[in-house]
C-alpha cells in the first residue's frame, strides 16, 4: 500500500513505442516522468496524437510500456497490473455500456468483477444511484438511455468500488452542455474525497477550469509540468494558450 | 477466480437470452424451421413422384408390324388391371387401408414394414396373393406385389405423332437422333423396335430380341423405360408359363431356386437414415447455434467499446475466456439438442407425412442413447465454441468475425458428411479426426452399436478435449495481449 506522503501517481520515464506499417517506429509516449497526488486533479493537455491516450492506457495497464515504470495507487504497472486495476477507475471517450443489460445489471456486473460482497454491492448501488439521481431509470435497458443517462451510469461503473485514482480520457469531448455538467461535478466532488484524478485534455479552458496542475505532452514527450497560474505567468500575456503555444514552438526550433 | 467464471457466465447469458438474432438462430431455426423445410422438401418430393408415376407415358412402336401377336397382349392391359384389383382387394381384407396403398405404390421397402407394423405375416399374404391371381409368378419380392398393384399407364402409338418426320425414323442413319429430339421435346416418352424375326423366334420356343430407345437424363423417359421393362417381363413371364403348360412342367421348373431375404429384427431403414441424418444435423446446428453468440462476445464487445472497460476491470482473463466461451458452448448444445428434439419428435409425430410412413417400425431413441449422444457432442460443441471465440476475438469488428466464420462452416459441413459414407468406421484412428469422430460416433449410437466402441469414445474424449483446451489456451493468451485492443 502506499505510503501517506507518497504521490498516488508516479511516474517515470514511461515509453511507449509502435510498430506501425506505414510509419515505421511510432515514439506515441516518448520517457514522460510526473507525480499526482490524492485530492489533486492532473491534467494531460496536448493535441490531437500528442501521446494523451497512450499514456493513461499505461497507465490502467491496458498497453505494456515499452520502457519506464509507473506505480499507481502503489503498485507498479509492469509488476502487478492486477493490483493496478483493483485501485483505479477508468472512463473513456468510447465507453460503451452493455445496450441489454438494466443499468442496475450493468453496475452489479461491474460490482461483481470488483470482488464486492453481494450486500456491500447493494447499499453501494442504491448510495450512488440517489446521489446521480439514477433511481429512476435504474430498471431501464441500457440502449434506451439517453446520452446524459448514459455518461451519468458510466460514472456510477467508474467510482462503484471507490478507486483512489480517477483515469479519464478527454472526459467532456463530445458531450452536450448538460452532460458535461455532470462530469464537471463529478471531478470537483472527487477532489473533495481526496481522489487522485488524471485526465486528459485538448482544450486550454478545460484545463484551466478543471485542473489544479497542468502537464503540456507533445509528440510523447512532457514539455511543461506545473500548476495552472506558473505556466500562465511563464507567458506575458498571462494566458495559458499563448504559454502552450510558446512551448510547442521552442521544441520546433 | 473460479467467482468470476460464474459472474461473467452469468452475464453473457443474460445478454445472449436478450438477443434477437441469437434467439431465432438457437430456439427458433431448429424447432420450427428444419421441421419445416423437411415437411415441405418430402411433400414435394412424393407429389412430383405421384404425379409422374400417374402420367401416361406416350411410347412409339417402331415397327409393330413385325410381331403383331406381341402388340396385342401389350396393348390388352386388362389382365394386369384386373390383377391389380385382385390383389388390391387381398391387401385391404389382410388390414391395409386404400390410402396407404396408393401412398406406398412404388415404395417396396416401405411396404415391408408396413406388412411388420401391422402384423400381417408376409408369407402368408403371399400365398393369399397367388390364389388370388392365379399366377406363380409371385414370390415373397415385395417388389412384384406392389408392382402388380399399379400396372403401368401407357399410350402406344404405331404411328410417329406429329412433328416427328417418320421418314427420318425409317433411315436408320437418322433415326437416333430423330428419337432423341423427339424424346427431348417430349413427343414421345420412349420406342420400342421387335426384331423382325421375333414371331418366329417365339414360335421356336426360343428368345425374341426387344429393343427400347430411352433418354438417360430425362425422368418421364426413365420412367418408361421401368414400365415397357415391367410390361415385358410379364408378358415374357406369360410365354414362358405357357411353355411350361404346353409340356405339363411344374412353375417350379424355370425357377430352381426360390430366393428370399428375410430381415433380421433390429434396427431397419429408418434407424439408419436417422442414423445418417441426426449426426449431420445435430453437428450443423452445434455451430450454427454458438456463432452469433460468439461473434457477439468477441468481435460485438470490441466493436460497442465495452471491451476497453471491461479490461480495466481487475478481471482474470482466464474467467473472462472460460465464462464467455461456457455461454457459447451452452448455446451450441441446446441448439444441437433442439434440432435432434424437433426432427424425431416431427418424424414421430408423423408431421413428416410419408417419411413418418415409411418409419412405420419407429426409430427407438431410447434415453440411454440420447444421454450417450448428447454426451459424446458435448467435447465438440466444446471444439466449436472455442474456435469461434478464438476468430471472434482476434478479429477487429463483427464483420471481421464474421467473414471469418462463415468459411469455417464449411470445414464443419464436409467431415460431419462422413456419416453418409458407407463403409467408413469409427475405429481408433478416425476416433481422433475431430468432427469426423462424433460424426460417426453418434452413426454408431443410433444404430446401436455403441457397445463395440467404448474405446473410441475414449480417444473421441480425450482428443476433442485437448483441441478445445488447446484453443482456450491460446485464446486466454491473447486475451493477455495488449493487441487484443489495439491490434492496428
Ligand atoms: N495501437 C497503435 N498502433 C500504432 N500507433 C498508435 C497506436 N495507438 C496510438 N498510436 C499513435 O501514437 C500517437 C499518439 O496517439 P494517442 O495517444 O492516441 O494521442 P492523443 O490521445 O493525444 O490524441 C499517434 O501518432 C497515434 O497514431
Ligand atoms: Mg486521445
Amino acid at each position: 500500500m502506499p505510503s501517506a506522503n507518497e504521490p498516488t501517481i508516479d511516474c517515470r520515464e514511461l515509453s511507449k513505442h509502435f510498430h506501425d506499417r506505414k510509419r515505421g517506429l511510432v515514439r506515441a509516449v516518448d520517457g514522460i516522468s510526473f507525480q499526482a497526488r490524492a485530492g489533486e486533479v492532473f491534467g494531460l493537455l496536448g493535441i490531437n496524437g500528442a501521446g494523451k491516450t497512450t499514456t493513461l492506457r499505461l497507465l490502467a495497464t491496458l498497453l505494456r510500456p515499452s520502457g519506464g515504470d509507473a506505480r499507481v495507487a502503489g503498485f507498479s504497472i509492469n509488476e502487478r497490473p492486477a493490483a493496478v486495476r483493483a485501485n483505479i477507475g477508468f472512463l473513456t471517450m468510447s465507453t460503451g455500456l452493455y445496450g441489454r443489460l438494466t443499468v442496475r445489471e450493468m453496475i452489479e456486473y461491474f460490482g461483481r468483477l470488483h470482488g464486492l460482497e453481494r450486500e456491500r454491492l447493494a447499499r453501494r448501488t442504491e448510495e450512488l444511484f440517489e446521489r446521480f439521481d439514477i433511481a429512476s431509470f435504474a430498471g431501464r435497458r441500457c440502449d434506451k438511455l439517453s446520452s446524459g443517462m448514459k455518461q451519468k451510469v458510466s460514472i456510477v461503473r467508474c467510482v462503484l468500488h471507490d478507486p483512489a485514482v480517477m483515469i479519464l480520457d478527454e472526459p467532456t469531448a463530445s458531450l452536450d452542455v448538460l452532460a458535461a455538467r455532470n462530469i464537471v461535478e463529478f471531478i470537483a466532488d472527487s477532489r473533495s474525497r481526496g481522489k487522485c484524478v488524471l485526465l486528459s485534455t485538448h482544450s486550454m479552458a478545460e484545463a484551466e477550469k478543471l485542473c489544479d496542475r497542468v502537464g503540456v505532452i507533445h509528440r510523447g514527450r512532457l514539455l511543461a509540468c506545473d500548476g495552472i497560474a506558473a505556466l500562465r505567468g511563464s507567458s506575458p500575456s498571462g494566458r495559458l494558450e499563448d504559454a502552450f503555444v510558446k512551448l510547442v514552438e521552442e521544441r520546433a526550433s | 477466480m473460479s467467482k468470476q467464471v460464474g459472474v461473467v457466465f452469468a452475464k453473457e447469458l443474460r445478454e445472449v437470452l436478450r438477443d434477437r438474432r441469437t434467439l431465432i438462430f438457437m430456439l427458433l431455426v431448429p424447432t420450427v424451421a428444419v421441421p419445416l423445410f423437411m415437411w415441405i422438401s418430402t411433400e414435394l418430393v412424393t407429389h412430383f413422384a405421384t404425379k409422374l408415376a400417374r402420367e401416361e407415358a406416350r411410347v412409339l412402336l417402331l415397327n409393330p408390324g413385325a410381331a403383331p401377336e406381341l402388340v396385342r397382349r401389350l396393348r390388352d392391359s386388362s389382365s394386369l388391371e384386373q390383377t391389380a384389383r385382385r390383389i388390391e382387394q387381398v391387401l385391404v381384407g389382410a388390414g391395409l387401408s386404400v390410402e396407404e396403398l396408393a401412398l406406398l405404390k412404388g415404395e417396396p421397402k416401405a411396404f415391408m414394414r408396413l406388412l411388420e407394423k401391422k402384423g400381417i405375416a408376409a408369407d402368408e399374404l403371399v400365398g393369399k396373393l397367388r390364389r388370388a391371381t392365379g399366377t406363380a409368378d409371385l414370390d415373397a419380392d415385395p417388389k412384384q406385389l406392389l408392382a402388380g398393384l399399379a400396372p403401368p399407364r401407357i399410350q402406344w402409338l404405331e404411328e410417329a405423332p406429329a412433328g416427328v418426320d417418320a421418314a427420318a425414323l425409317a433411315a436408320a442413319g437418322r433415326r437416333r437422333h430423330e428419337l432423341l429430339e423427339a424424346v427431348r421435346r417430349r413427343k414421345l416418352a420412349a420406342a420400342v423396335e421387335f426384331d423382325p424375326r421375333a414371331e418366329s423366334l417365339l414360335g421356336e420356343e426360343r428368345s425374341a430380341p426387344v429393343k427400347i430407345f430411352y433418354l438417360e437424363s430425362s425422368d418421364r423417359s426413365r420412367a418408361a423405360l421401368k414400365s415397357l421393362r415391367r410390361m415385358l417381363a410379364t408378358l415374357g413371364r406369360e410365354i414362358l408359363a405357357e411353355r411350361l403348360r404346353d409340356r405339363n412342367l411344374d412353375p417350379g421348373f424355370a425357377r430352381p431356386l426360390a430366393v428370399r431375404a428375410e430381415r433380421l429384427p433390429g434396427p431397419g431403414f429408418m434407424a439408419k437414415l436417422l442414423s445418417m441424418l441426426l449426426p449431420y444435423m445435430i453437428l450443423i446446428f452445434a455451430l450454427a447455434g454458438a456463432m452469433y453468440p460468439a461473434i457477439d462476445l468477441g468481435a460485438g464487445e470490441k466493436e460497442r467499446g465495452t471491451l476497453e472497460t471491461l479490461l480495466a476491470a481487475p478481471v482474470d482473463r482466464l474467467a473472462l475466456v472460460l465464462g464467455k466461451f461456457g455461454v457459447v458452448m451452452v448455446a451450441a448444445l441446446v441448439s444441437a439438442l433442439l434440432a435432434t428434439l424437433s426432427l424425431t419428435v416431427s418424424m414421430r409425430a408423423g408431421v413428416l407425412g410419408t417419411l413418418s410412413l415409411i418409419g412405420g417400425e419407429g426409430f427407438s431413441f431410447s434415453l440411454v442413447e440420447a444421454g450417450w449422444a448428447f454426451l459424446v457432442v458435448i467435447p465438440t460443441a466444446g471444439i466449436f465454441a472455442a474456435l469461434l471465440l478464438v476468430l471472434s476475438v482476434f478479429a477487429r469488428s463483427f464483420k471481421e468475425a464474421q467473414s471469418y466464420a462463415n468459411p469455417l462452416q464449411m470445414f464443419v459441413i464436409l467431415p460431419a458428411f462422413v456419416s453418409f459414407i458407407p463403409g467408413v468406421d469409427f475405429d481408433a484412428g478416425t476416433a481422433l479426426i475431430p468432427v469426423v469422430n462424433v460424426s460417426l460416433a453418434l452413426k454408431a449410437i443410433f444404430t446401436g452399436n455403441l457397445d463395440q466402441h467404448y474405446l473410441h469414445l475414449g480417444l473421441l474424449f480425450l482428443s476433442s478435449a485437448v483441441l478445445a483446451a488447446g484453443l482456450l489456451l491460446f485464446t486466454t493468451w491473447w486475451f493477455r495481449r495488449e493487441q487484443v485492443l489495439f491490434r492496428g
